[in-house]
């Protein structure tokens, strides 16, 4: 669809290099100016267990979408060929070990015995034996994919030889044989190679020296021999600096721009890296410092988050799933006490650990009603690293000027993918606070003579209580029948103010022409997976529209009635990462209006613009009005 | 002049029992807090939930009723926001070792300079006198149907091995040494727990006054009891912890109150914090200031592109 745009992927066991492979390669891609997003999938395991990188580079734009088949595989080991040689494109590479030719499909002991016979029998029906070098033979003279063979084992000794190496260390080199040989096919100019170690490295100079003899050596064999096919054409994208980061990264560099100044965590996939990013990044001097502190567990992460609130620190905790499922009594406490903190949230696979490494959007109606008992909230989503970075500072804003916790909901797509971007323009961004007092004698937290109480921080100069009851002006448990209806409104109808605040552009955005042919629905990640699908359908003479979702509570109803209503309901299709359509459903709540067509996805997996672009013509040809996705490895 | 003990009183109606050993425990604090001349707007009584959770309303100074089991995570927020106000827990032996026995082991692990008062009386009172964890395996107090099955837990010995830099254990009905305990927690730099015995007139007919009256003796009058770590020496902590531990071990015909230990030489988390950000006493997160007048953020373009440079790539043909 884009044909100068390069999808490749590199495959091998968990521990093995794969992500310094992938940082060193979107590094040096990016100093040569192509927009860059590389996702990686992986299981919940330290070391074997099969990983890959998938990876989307351009020269004309900055992608946020992946997409299949690839140009280019490169694999560490055999278990990477039997997985993903369907994702080949024809004409494509498949960069590998001279080794792993011999290797037996049945003896990959890593692999899980349910894809093993899986693949067994596609094999079987190609008619293809059960060693790599039948499937590599086969995809060369079937499916005009040429093979780069390589000797890994005399790439390693003649370091090892070169530079003194004991033989044993010298393993930790495959990846940037892998790396060469990319280098070699793409033409990644040794400059650019180079600046990708140094970025990844730093000063080990040594270490530098060894990777780029050994990616020089291999990138000049493979480009001798198979010239450079997937070279790229030079950039055209008019950029002299990229921001390269994951989404955990863009979330922590926000929060440090917001003034976030707690921050409580406990580790869990995938949310633990932005603590880790931010416990690097903790002390600005005379400019500040942030507090992460690693908890016991969930429940003091945001029980101290909210006590730290309490004081006036700006506070948030970061979660996925499980931990938000600890967290969810001490967020009702936040609830009723109006505390301003806000819960970065990460949505993996579930139930329970459900798929922990892998992404979904099923915990948008939990975040929605997590807790017993009503009161005002804000849950606001994210469609990519951009707009979470804005919407992570604005949250804090929100939270603060509202006195509401905030969930802001992501997911593992957007977390573990590093993408490239511009840099973000902090010249309109603004740090509002709410109404702060320093209380004083006879201070009442919880004035009733406005919605939203002016707020004084415990050590201010004033005394207050806080309770998980229901309570009076002051703090103090209360029950009488009149004033806790009082009470109970004031916490309500912050959803009236905040719907009637809140700027349209936070909370939805539509893309795309007006009066389209069809609309898609969605939110999250999803958003420019969409965007793309759409453009590609637009070629084949369908105009289509993309609703963006942002805000879920509280739900821009009229906004999304407005454009539902002008819709012919059939034409419109909600594209998410779950089994119940939730979104959908949240429409159907807030608006009374039903989407009956859903494109869905809940195998951990992203949804691909290939897939989804198939899915929306079958929808839209009436054959069927529920597509359930399945593509990925 | 300090601050009359009447100063610390709320005014509200105190919905304890009549005789209920909480009053006790209140009174000491009311008398603590004033001759420590403690500042109410900086000073904070953090409650769980039970009939101790609703200390906090009763006392003025700030109050936060927070979660079953949770008023030590809830404190430490507090503390490590702000770390000049002074914090003290209460909670019930069901609330603290019970539900939330993870954060009374993590604020020992930690040390940080928080009191807490456990509020012990082996039942679970507002809900009816269900057993709670420092009712011994046996004992069938008026509530329970049957003796209770499982095996009480010993708070002092598990401060103790929770790392708590303070350990004492007081009486609710001897309040002026109860008072003096108080006074000593808060004055220590670190953690500190005082396990308070306090008979539930209503649930608890075995651990009663008369129960405690007759077992009760003070550690500071046996003859050469030293319960402090005067050096740096691990041995000599070690020593102090194996006596205070083997002290806990005493309940029968007698139960022993006052300090059982004590260090004040051992890092605060406070302390380990500056260590790593050396402003954080000074500018700790409650008090930074994180806007400019015009309401901006303090990390204006220049200073992002500084601080995060390790994430921006110039790109090689630097068009811009």
């Amino acid at each position: 669809m884009n044909e100068d745009e390069l999808i490749l992927m590199i495959g091998g066991p968990q521990g093995s290099g794969l992500e310094t492979t992938a940082q060193i390669l979107t590094s040096s891609l990016a100093y040569s100016g192509y927009g860059v997003i590389s996702d990686r999938e992986y299981y919940s395991n330290i070391t074997g267990r099969h990983s890959y990188i998938h990876m989307n580079v351009s020269p004309h734009r900055i992608p946020l979408d992946l997409t299949y088949p690839v140009k280019l595989l490169g694999a560490m080991d055999a278990e990477t060929i039997f997985t993903h040689f369907n994702d080949l494109d024809k004409g494509g590479f498949v960069i590998y070990d001279r080794s792993v030719r011999g290797r037996k499909l049945d003896s990959i002991v890593s692999m899980p015995p349910i894809t093993k016979s899986r693949i067994r029998e596609v094999l079987e029906k190609l008619g293809i034996g059960r060693d790599a070098g039948s499937l590599i033979d086969y995809l060369v003279e079937n499916r005009g994919i040429t093979g780069v063979e390589l000797d890994f084992r005399s790439f390693l000794k003649d370091i090892s030889n070169k530079f003194g190496i004991v033989s044993t260390q010298a393993t930790r080199y495959t990846s940037s044989i892998l790396v060469g040989a990319l280098a070699g096919l793409i033409d990644i100019e040794r400059d650019a190679i180079e600046y990708g170690l140094r970025r990844r490295f730093g000063s080990r100079e040594k270490l530098i020296k060894h990777n780029i003899y050994l990616i020089d050596k291999v990138s000049r064999q493979v480009s001798e021999e198979y010239g450079t096919p997937m070279k790229l054409p030079p950039s055209k994208l008019n950029v002299g600096e990229l921001l390269v980061a994951s989404g955990n990264d863009i979330i922590a560099m926000a929060k440090v721009v917001a003034g976030l100044r707690f921050q409580s965590y406990y580790p869990i996939t995938p949310a633990a890296d932005e603590s880790f990013f931010l416990e690097t990044y903790n002390n600005f001097g005379d400019k500040g410092s942030i507090l992460v502190i690693q908890t016991e567990d969930e429940i003091a992460a945001i029980n101290s988050a909210i006590g730290a609130a309490l004081a006036g620190a700006r506070s948030a905790t970061a979660t996925s799933g499980p931990g938000f499922s600890l967290m969810v009594e001490g967020f009702g406490w936040a609830g009723i006490n109006e505390v301003p903190v806000v819960i970065t949230y990460y949505q993996r696979g579930g139930p329970a650990t459900g798929l922990p490494t892998r992404g979904a959007q099923s915990d948008l109606m939990y975040s929605l009603f997590a807790s017993h008992g009503e009161f005002a909230r804000i849950v606001l989503t994210s469609g990519d690293h951009i707009e979470a970075f804005y919407d992570a500072i604005e949250a804090f804003n929100l939270a603060e000027k509202y006195q509401v916790p905030v969930i802001h909901l992501l997911d593992k797509f957007l977390a573990n993918s590093i993408v490239t971007m511009e840099i973000p323009d902090l010249s309109s961004v603004k740090i509002d606070r709410g109404e702060i007092v320093d209380g004083g004698p006879g201070y009442k937290r919880f004035d009733l003579s406005k919605t939203i109480s002016p707020r004084a921080f415990i050590g201010s100069s004033a005394v207050m209580w806080y309770t998980g009851s229901e309570h009076d002006e002051y703090g103090h448990t209360n029950e009488d029948p009149v004033f806790t209806a009082r009470m109970y409104e004031k916490r309500m109808e912050k959803l009236d103010i905040m719907d009637k605040e809140i700027p349209l552009d936070l909370r939805i955005r539509y893309y795309g022409e007006k009066n389209p042919d069809y609309l898609l629905v969605g939110w999250g990640f999803v958003k420019n997976t969409c965007l793309k699908a759409i453009d590609n359908l637009k070629r084949k003479g369908l105009k289509g529209g993309y609703l963006h979702l942002r805000m879920f509570m509280p739900f821009p109803v009229k906004y999304v009635e407005e454009i539902l209503e002008d819709m012919d309901i059939s034409r419109v299709i909600a594209v998410e990462h779950d089994y119940m359509v939730q979104s959908a459903l949240a429409i159907s709540l807030f608006t009374g209006i039903r989407i009956r067509n859903s494109i869905v996805k809940y195998n951990g997996r992203p949804i691909y613009v290939h897939e989804l672009t198939e899915a929306i013509e079958k929808v839209l040809s009436g054959e069927d009005n529920r597509v359930v996705l399945t593509y990925g490895a | 002049m300090a601050r009359n003990p009447s100063t610390y009183r709320s005014g509200l109606w105190i919905d304890w029992c009549p005789g209920c050993g909480n009053f006790g425990i209140i009174t000491a604090v009311y008398k603590a807090f004033s001759e420590l001349d403690l500042d109410p707007s900086k000073t904070v009584v953090v409650g769980g939930i039970g009939c101790s959770g609703k200390t906090p309303h009763f006392i003025n100074v700030n109050g936060v009723h927070s979660l079953h089991g949770r008023a030590i995570p809830f404190a430490t927020g507090i503390k490590l926001a702000n770390p000049e106000l002074t914090v003290v827990v209460n909670g019930g032996d069901g609330d603290i070792l019970g539900i939330g026995m993870g954060h009374f082991i993590a604020l020992g692990r930690r040390n940080v300079d928080i009191t807490v008062i456990m509020h012990d009386n082996g039942v679970y009172g507002l809900t009816k006198g269900q057993a709670a964890p420092t009712l011994k395996r046996g004992i069938k107090t008026k509530a329970l149907s049957k003796p209770n099955i499982q095996d009480a837990i010993n708070p002092i010995a598990i401060a103790l091995s929770a790392g708590y830099t303070f350990v004492a254990r007081g009486y609710s009905l001897n309040i002026d040494h109860l008072k003096e305990l108080i006074k000593q927690a808060i004055s220590h730099k670190g953690a500190s727990f005082i396990d308070v015995l306090q008979p539930c007139v209503v649930y608890n007919n075995i651990y009663t006054r008369e129960f405690y009256s007759e077992r009760i003796y003070v550690l500071d009058e046996v003859g050469d009891w030293d319960p402090e770590v005067k050096s740096e020496r691990v041995d000599e902590m070690m020593q102090k912890i194996d006596q205070a531990w083997r002290r806990s071990l005493e309940w029968g015909d007698k139960i022993p109150i006052g300090i059982f230990y004590k260090n004040p030489n051992y890092s605060t988390f406070e302390e380990r914090l500056s260590m790593e950000v050396p402003t954080y006493l000074e500018k700790p997160p409650a008090k930074q200031v994180i806007t400019t007048s015009e309401g901006r953020p303090i990390f204006t373009g220049d200073v992002f592109r500084e601080f995060f440079s390790k994430y921006i790539i110039r790109t090689k043909n630097n068009r811009r």
